[in-house]
C-alpha cells in the first residue's frame, strides 16, 4: 500500500516531467529547433501567473487563460518573427539556432533577475491542491489533474500535427521552410505557428511546476533543463514514449523513499541519487544511445559560430590586437584596491573563455558543460593544496581537471552538434550536482592564493600579475592550438569531419585531445576563479549559472579569438561591477546572443556598425548613394533573341 | 506570341557580391526555354530571383504584366510558379503520401502523379529521404504534376541520375510545355535541352552571354562549354 501510495504521490511530479519532456520535443518537431530556453520560458511564464494572481488579485483562471492563451502565443509569435526569422532567412545552421535559444535562456534569465530579483515566490495552484482518502490510499487531486492536462494536451497536438493540413504544413516547414514556401505554404505563419504551440506547452509547465515546487528564476529553469532526459530517450521522435518516460520518473523518485540505507555513507549518496535522478537519466540516456534523430539533418556544422570574415586577420591586425589587448590587461594595477579586486575575476574568467574558444570555436565541438571543469579544478585546487606547495597544488588541478576532460573526451567522439551539446551540459550537470552539491566533497573546503617559491602571492597586485602569467601561458596554449598542421587539422575537423577524416586526419585523437586541454584550461581557470574569492562557491560552476551564460559569452563576442574572450571576460566584470549586480550581464549577452539571426558577427560587429554610424559622414554616403553601376557588358545576340530583347525593352 | 515572363536588368547580389550584373531577357508564353551556362554563372540565382527567395538589388521581373519582384515565393506559389529546386526539391522526413499533400493540398486527387511515375504509389508511407536518387527527382517533379502550374521553373531536374529517368523526366517536361505550360529549364545536359527548347540563354558570369535559338547555338564558341556534335 505505501508503494502505491508513493506512486501516487509521484504522479504528479512525473506528469509535469512528462509535460516538460513533451513540450520541448513538440517544439522541436514544430519548429526544428532544440529549444534549451523552454525552461526559462516555463520560468516566466510562473512568474507572470503569480504576479497576475498572487500580487494583483486576479482569479486563477482568468490569469491562466491570460497567460496561456495570450502571452504565451503572442510571445511564440514574437519569438518567430524577431529571433528565429532572421535565422531562417540566412539559412543558419541548426548549431546557431541552438545558440540563439541559449542567448533566449541566458536573456529571460537576466530580464526575470532584474524584474523579480532571486527570491523565493511560492505561486498559486493552477488545481485544487485537495487530498483524498478512499481507503487507506492518499491521492493528490492536482497530480491527477496534471496528468489529464498532459494526455489531453499531447492528443490534441499529436492529431494536430499527424492528420491536418496544418500538421503537414508544420513538419514540411520544419524539413525545408524554402520548399515548402515554393509549394505555396505561408512558412512564416505556419513557423510562428509552431513556436506559439512550444510557447504555450512551455508556459503550461512553468505553472503547473511552479505550484509543486517552488519559483525562483535558475531552480524552476533547472528543473525543466533536467526533463531533456524525456525526449531524448523519446529520441526527439515519439511522444508516447516521454510521456513514459516522464511519469516512470516521477513514480521511480517517489519508489526511492520506500528503501533507507542504514548506512549513513550510503544513504547519502542513495538520497543524492533520489534528488538527481532526472540528471542521472539524461546522462544515461545520452551514453547509450548511438545516435539522436534530429529533425533537420546535422547540427554538427559549427563553423557559423566561429568564421565570421572572408580572410584570416592579417599578421599586423593581431599583433594591434595582442598588443592593446597586453597593455589593457595591465591597467587594471592603476585601479584601487577594491576596484581591483573585482578585475581579478576577469584574467579568471578568461582562462575559462578561452577554453571554450579552443574546444566550440577552433574545433567546433559544441561543450556546454566548461562550468564543471572549471568547478572541478578549483575543488582539485582546494584539496591538493592542503601540505603541497600551491604550485605544484595548481598544476596537480590542471592535471586533474584535465584527465576528467579527457574521460569526458570519449562520448564526444561519436556525438556532434546537438547530441554533444546535450551530452556535455549532462556531465556539467551531473558534476554540479553529484560533486559541488555535496557536502562530503566541499564542506570545509579551504581556498588560499598561492605563494611563488617563497614570494606570497597574497596581495591584490601581486596576485593579479600571477592571473596574467597564467594567462599568457594559455594564450601560448592556444597559439600552439592554432597553428601549424595541428591547429589546420582541428580546422578541418570544424568545418567538415567526414572530409578531415578522408584526407587522414585522426579526428577521434584530436577531438579527445582538445577536450582534454579545453578541461585543463578550465580547471586552471577554476582555480584562479576560487583563489580570487577566496573560497569554493559551488554556484559559481553551476551549468544554469555559469556554463551556458559563459558559452553565449564567447560567442557573442567571437568564438574562434582568444582575444575576443579576453573581452568578453572584461564585459562580463565590467557590467556586473558598474550595476552591482552579480547577472546584469546575463541581460546584455542573451540580447546579442538570442539576435545572433540579425547580428551574426556579435558584439564585434555592434561595435563596428555603432563606430561605422557614427564616424561616416552624411557625405561619404551620399557619395554611395549616387556611385554609378558598372557599365553593361555587351552581349551576343543572335537576329531571334534581339527581337525577344527589344520586345522587353518595349514593355518598360 | 506574347510574354510570359520578361526580366528586365536584374540585378542579384549576395551580400556585397554581385551574382546577376543586369540580365535581361523573355520568355513567351507556352514556350520551353533552356537557360545554359558554366558553373558559377548565375542560374540558379536567376531562377530563385524569379521565384522570389531572393531580393533584387534593382531591375524588374514581370510576369504576365505585374512586376512581382518583392512578392513572397508563397504568393507566387499559389499564383501558378513552381520553382523546382536544384537537388532534390523534396521533404526528406515526410512520408512520400505527406510531401504529395504538401504539393496538392490535402485531400487532392494524387492520381497525375501516380499515373506517370507508378513507383510513387508503391513507396506512400515511406520517408522521401529514403528513396533514391530518381524516385525524389520523380516526388519533385510530381509537383509539377499536381500544382497545375502557368510557369514553370526546373533547376538541373536531370543532375546526378540515370539516362534512363532523366529520359523520363525530360518526357514529363515536353508533355507540360505540349499543354501549354511555360517552362524555363536550367541544364547541364546541352543535347537534351538543345532538343527540346524553343529559346536558349545563355548565362555567363552573371551576364547574358547569348540568346536565341537553338540551332544558332551551333558552331559558336560559348563560355564553358565545349560543344559537340
Amino acid at each position: 500500500m505505501l508503494a502505491l501510495n508513493y506512486a501516487f504521490a509521484g504522479l504528479g511530479l512525473g506528469a509535469i516531467a512528462a509535460l516538460s519532456g513533451v513540450g520541448l520535443l513538440v517544439t522541436y518537431r514544430a519548429t526544428g529547433v532544440f529549444n534549451i530556453a523552454h525552461g526559462a520560458i516555463a520560468m516566466m511564464a510562473a512568474y507572470l501567473f503569480w504576479q497576475l494572481t498572487d500580487e494583483w488579485g486576479l482569479p486563477v483562471w482568468l490569469a491562466a487563460l491570460l497567460v496561456l492563451a495570450v502571452i504565451a502565443p503572442a510571445f511564440g509569435v514574437a519569438l518567430e518573427r524577431v529571433v528565429f526569422r532572421p535565422l531562417q532567412r540566412r539559412h543558419a545552421s541548426p548549431a546557431e539556432s541552438l545558440v540563439a535559444t541559449i542567448g533566449l535562456l541566458v536573456l529571460l534569465l537576466g530580464v526575470a533577475f532584474v524584474v523579480w530579483g532571486a527570491q523565493t515566490r511560492n505561486p498559486s495552484s493552477l488545481f485544487p491542491q485537495r487530498v483524498l482518502h478512499p481507503g487507506s490510499l492518499t491521492l493528490h487531486v492536482d497530480a491527477f489533474a496534471d496528468l489529464a492536462v498532459v494526455i489531453v494536451g499531447t492528443g490534441v497536438l499529436a492529431v494536430l500535427l499527424r492528420r491536418t493540413a496544418l500538421g503537414t504544413q508544420i513538419r514540411a516547414v520544419v524539413d525545408r521552410r524554402d520548399l515548402a514556401e515554393l509549394a505555396g505554404v505561408d512558412a512564416d505563419r505556419v513557423a510562428a505557428i509552431g513556436w506559439s504551440i512550444g510557447c504555450v506547452f512551455a508556459a503550461l509547465t512553468g505553472i503547473l511546476l511552479a505550484a509543486q515546487l517552488s519559483l525562483q528564476p535558475f531552480n524552476l529553469t533547472l528543473v525543466v533543463l533536467e526533463t531533456f532526459a524525456m525526449p531524448v530517450i523519446a529520441d526527439l521522435t515519439s511522444i508516447p514514449i516521454a510521456i513514459g518516460a516522464g511519469i516512470a520518473l516521477g513514480v521511480g523518485q517517489s519508489q526511492m523513499n520506500l528503501w533507507t540505507p542504514s548506512d549513513s555513507q550510503l544513504a547519502s549518496i542513495w538520497g543524492a541519487l533520489q534528488s538527481n535522478l532526472p540528471v542521472v537519466l539524461l546522462l544515461l540516456a545520452l551514453l547509450v544511445r548511438q545516435r539522436l534523430s534530429e529533425a533537420r539533418g546535422d547540427a554538427g556544422v559549427t563553423t557559423t559560430l566561429a568564421q565570421r570574415r572572408s580572410a584570416e586577420p592579417s599578421v599586423r591586425r593581431l599583433t594591434l590586437q595582442y598588443t592593446v589587448a597586453a597593455v589593457a590587461m595591465f591597467l587594471p594595477l592603476t585601479l584601487s584596491d577594491v576596484h581591483l579586486r573585482q578585475a581579478q575575476e576577469i584574467p579568471a574568467l578568461a582562462l575559462i573563455f578561452v577554453s571554450i574558444v579552443a574546444v566550440t570555436g577552433y574545433s567546433g565541438q559544441i561543450s556546454l558543460g566548461q562550468a564543471g571543469y572549471a568547478g572541478l579544478g578549483a575543488l582539485f585546487f582546494a584539496k591538493a593544496s592542503v601540505g603541497t606547495p600551491q604550485l605544484v597544488a595548481l598544476l596537480v588541478a590542471a592535471l586533474a581537471a584535465g584527465a576528467v576532460g579527457f574521460l569526458t573526451g570519449y562520448p564526444a567522439i561519436r556525438r556532434r552538434g546537438l547530441f554533444l551539446a546535450l551530452t556535455t551540459f549532462a556531465v556539467g550537470a551531473f558534476v554540479s550536482r553529484f560533486v559541488f552539491a555535496q557536502p562530503y566533497f566541499t564542506s570545509n573546503v579551504e581556498v588560499h592564493r598561492p605563494s611563488l617559491f617563497g614570494l606570497s602571492l597574497q596581495g591584490d597586485r601581486a596576485f593579479y600579475m600571477f592571473e596574467l602569467a597564467m594567462l599568457a601561458i594559455a594564450f601560448l596554449v592556444t597559439y600552439n592550438l592554432r597553428a601549424g598542421a595541428l591547429g589546420r587539422s582541428l580546422i578541418a575537423i570544424r568545418d567538415s569531419e567526414q572530409g578531415a577524416r578522408s584526407v587522414g586526419v585522426d579526428a577521434r585523437a584530436l577531438k579527445v585531445l582538445i577536450f582534454t586541454v579545453s578541461a585543463m584550461l578550465a580547471g586552471l581557470g577554476g582555480a584562479l576563479l576560487a583563489q580570487q574569492a577566496g573560497s569554493f562557491e559551488p554556484s559559481s560552476f553551476d551549468p544554469l549559472e555559469a556554463s551556458l551564460p559563459w558559452f553565449a559569452v564567447v560567442i557573442v563576442f567571437g568564438a574562434d579569438s582568444a582575444v575576443a574572450a579576453v573581452v568578453g571576460a572584461a564585459f562580463v566584470v565590467l557590467v556586473n561591477g558598474v550595476t552591482g549586480q552579480d547577472n546584469a550581464y546575463l541581460v546584455a549577452v542573451g540580447l546579442l546572443a538570442a539576435f545572433l539571426g540579425r547580428l551574426p558577427g556579435g558584439a564585434a560587429e555592434l561595435a563596428r556598425r555603432t563606430v561605422e554610424w557614427v564616424l561616416t559622414p552624411t557625405a561619404l554616403m551620399r557619395h554611395y548613394a549616387r556611385r554609378q553601376p558598372p557599365a553593361r557588358p555587351g552581349i551576343a545576340l543572335s537576329p531571334g533573341g534581339r527581337a525577344a530583347l527589344e520586345r522587353v525593352r518595349g514593355r518598360s | 506570341m506574347t510574354i510570359e515572363l520578361a526580366l528586365r536588368d536584374v540585378r542579384v547580389a549576395y551580400g556585397a557580391v554581385e551574382v546577376l550584373h543586369g540580365v535581361s531577357l523573355a520568355v513567351p508564353t507556352g514556350s520551353l526555354t533552356a537557360l545554359l551556362g558554366p558553373n558559377g554563372a548565375g542560374k540558379t540565382t536567376l531562377l530563385s530571383a524569379v521565384a522570389g527567395l531572393l531580393p533584387l538589388r534593382s531591375g524588374q521581373i514581370v510576369w504576365c504584366g505585374n512586376d512581382v519582384a518583392g512578392v513572397p515565393p508563397d504568393d507566387l506559389a499559389r499564383t501558378g510558379m513552381l520553382l523546382i529546386p536544384e537537388r532534390r526539391g523534396i521533404f526528406a522526413t515526410l512520408s512520400v503520401r505527406d510531401n504529395l499533400e504538401v504539393f496538392a493540398g490535402r485531400g487532392a486527387d494524387l492520381a497525375p502523379a501516380f499515373d506517370t511515375f507508378p513507383i510513387l504509389e508503391r513507396r506512400m508511407t515511406q520517408l522521401a529521404g529514403s528513396l533514391s536518387g530518381g524516385e525524389q527527382q520523380m516526388l519533385a517533379m510530381s509537383r509539377a504534376l499536381l500544382g497545375r502550374p502557368r510557369l514553370l521553373l526546373l533547376d538541373e531536374i536531370s543532375l546526378g541520375l540515370a539516362p534512363r529517368v532523366t529520359r523520363l523526366l525530360f518526357d514529363v517536361v515536353a508533355g507540360l510545355a505540349e499543354c501549354g505550360v511555360t517552362v524555363v529549364m536550367v541544364e547541364q545536359y546541352l543535347s537534351d535541352a538543345l532538343r527540346l527548347a524553343d529559346l536558349v540563354y545563355v548565362l555567363s558570369r552573371g551576364e547574358l552571354a547569348f540568346a536565341g535559338e537553338p540551332a544558332e547555338l551551333a558552331g559558336r564558341d560559348l563560355p564553358g562549354y565545349v560543344l559537340t556534335g
